[in-house]
């Protein structure tokens, strides 16, 4: 059985009164200073937090219910020179989805791993060094995971040209005929 | 069997058993497999052309690549090829063994499957239909009673060609089989 939608208060009363996202607002707000936080819309919140307070927020958070890390998510801004990591973070409680959006420079990129708060970190961190190559420090098992025998810089990176290497790699082997 | 038959089984009693025994080995890369339970079950039944799935390639000697392969794939596929006995026909699947299809300029996914192993035939499209795949098995039994179907020969006389393609996309590779066995006596 899924665990029931709480009733929102508008369905009830016919008027709008503090919802579990403007709730849950307040209360990370009121207890991180540097930290905003929006509301796009119902099961919605986006946090903006900064790179000290990250640990801190999750740990926060997953005390609050949010107890389900569906993904950890990368995005490459090359004309910012950032990278910007999402932490999607579920609360099956209340049905919201929150997303916790960190920046970290891209040169030399590295960043601590979460995988003390959230063990299934581990294979997303994992999976993020390889495809963007951005270190995670205090994570046990940053191997390979996806690619085979890969020399060229990390594949996801937006200043990795795809054609180019498709080019040098597999259209510069001769086929058979030509052999000879 | 055909009554024409009769007289080419009896010149060449091993090309007819070649013809009319093919055990495709049970190995699906990409999307292409979809195609396959209703090929070899009730539907369309592909026993009535000697086509039956064999769970190990080493008593198969049919090998369908049915869709893209990924680098990944292609050291699996290089490792049952290695292993099925001989005489082995390969016929790649779908468009993505012949130029990349869709996967033309992705990072991670084989080109033309024709460079690392032989190919004996192929079947164009996206998806190709279950008959496409009787279409090719006709054809093959064409080749093999003409004996164009060599491509486990080519194999053979071309390896040198075969392993340095296959070692630049997945490095160093276990150099075993054909080059380095050991004969016993």
């Amino acid at each position: 059985m899924w665990p029931q939608r709480p009733i929102l208060s508008e369905q009830l009363f016919g008027y709008a009164a503090v919802t579990t996202e403007e709730r849950l607002k307040s209360q990370i707000e009121s207890a991180f200073e540097t930290v905003k936080v929006t509301v796009p819309r119902r099961q919605r919140l986006v946090v903006e937090a900064s790179r000290d307070s990250l640990a801190l927020v999750l740990m926060f958070l997953s005390s609050k219910g949010f107890e389900h890390l569906c993904a950890i998510s990368c995005v490459d801004w090359i004309d910012r020179g950032t990278f910007g990591l999402v932490y999607h973070l579920a609360s099956h409680r209340e049905g919201i989805h929150t997303m916790v959006n960190i920046s970290i420079p891209r040169e030399d990129a590295h960043f601590i791993s979460v995988a003390s708060i959230f063990p299934n970190a581990q294979t997303y961190e994992r999976e993020i060094f390889e495809m963007f190559g951005v270190k995670f420090e205090g994570n046990k098992r940053l191997i390979p995971l996806l690619l085979d025998h890969w020399e060229d810089i990390p594949p996801m990176r937006k200043d990795f040209d795809t054609r180019e290497y498709v080019k040098q790699k597999f259209e510069s082997i001769k086929p058979l005929e030509s052999k000879e | 069997m055909d009554r024409a038959d009769i007289i080419k089984a009896l010149k060449a009693p091993g090309k007819w058993g070649q013809k009319y025994s093919l055990w495709a080995v049970y190995f699906c890369t990409g999307c292409g497999i979809i195609e396959i339970p209703p090929v070899i079950t009730s539907r369309w039944d592909a026993e009535r052309f000697g086509v039956i799935p064999m769970a190990t390639p080493r008593q198969a000697n049919l090998f369908l690549i049915t869709g893209y392969v990924s680098v990944k794939t292609l050291r699996a596929i290089i490792r049952t090829y290695d292993q099925m006995s001989d005489p082995k026909y390969t016929v790649a699947f779908g468009s993505c063994p012949i130029n990349g299809g869709m996967y033309w300029d992705s990072y991670n996914t084989i080109k033309r499957i024709d460079k690392y192993i032989p190919i004996d035939g192929w079947i164009a499209g996206c998806m190709p239909r279950p008959e496409a795949i009787f279409i090719a098995v006709t054809k093959l039994w064409h080749m093999i009673d003409i004996g164009a179907a060599t491509g486990y020969k080519r194999y053979k006389e071309n390896y040198e060609y075969y392993k340095r393609n296959q070692e630049k996309v997945l490095g160093p590779l276990p150099h075993y089989g054909i080059q380095d066995a050991e004969r016993p006596y």
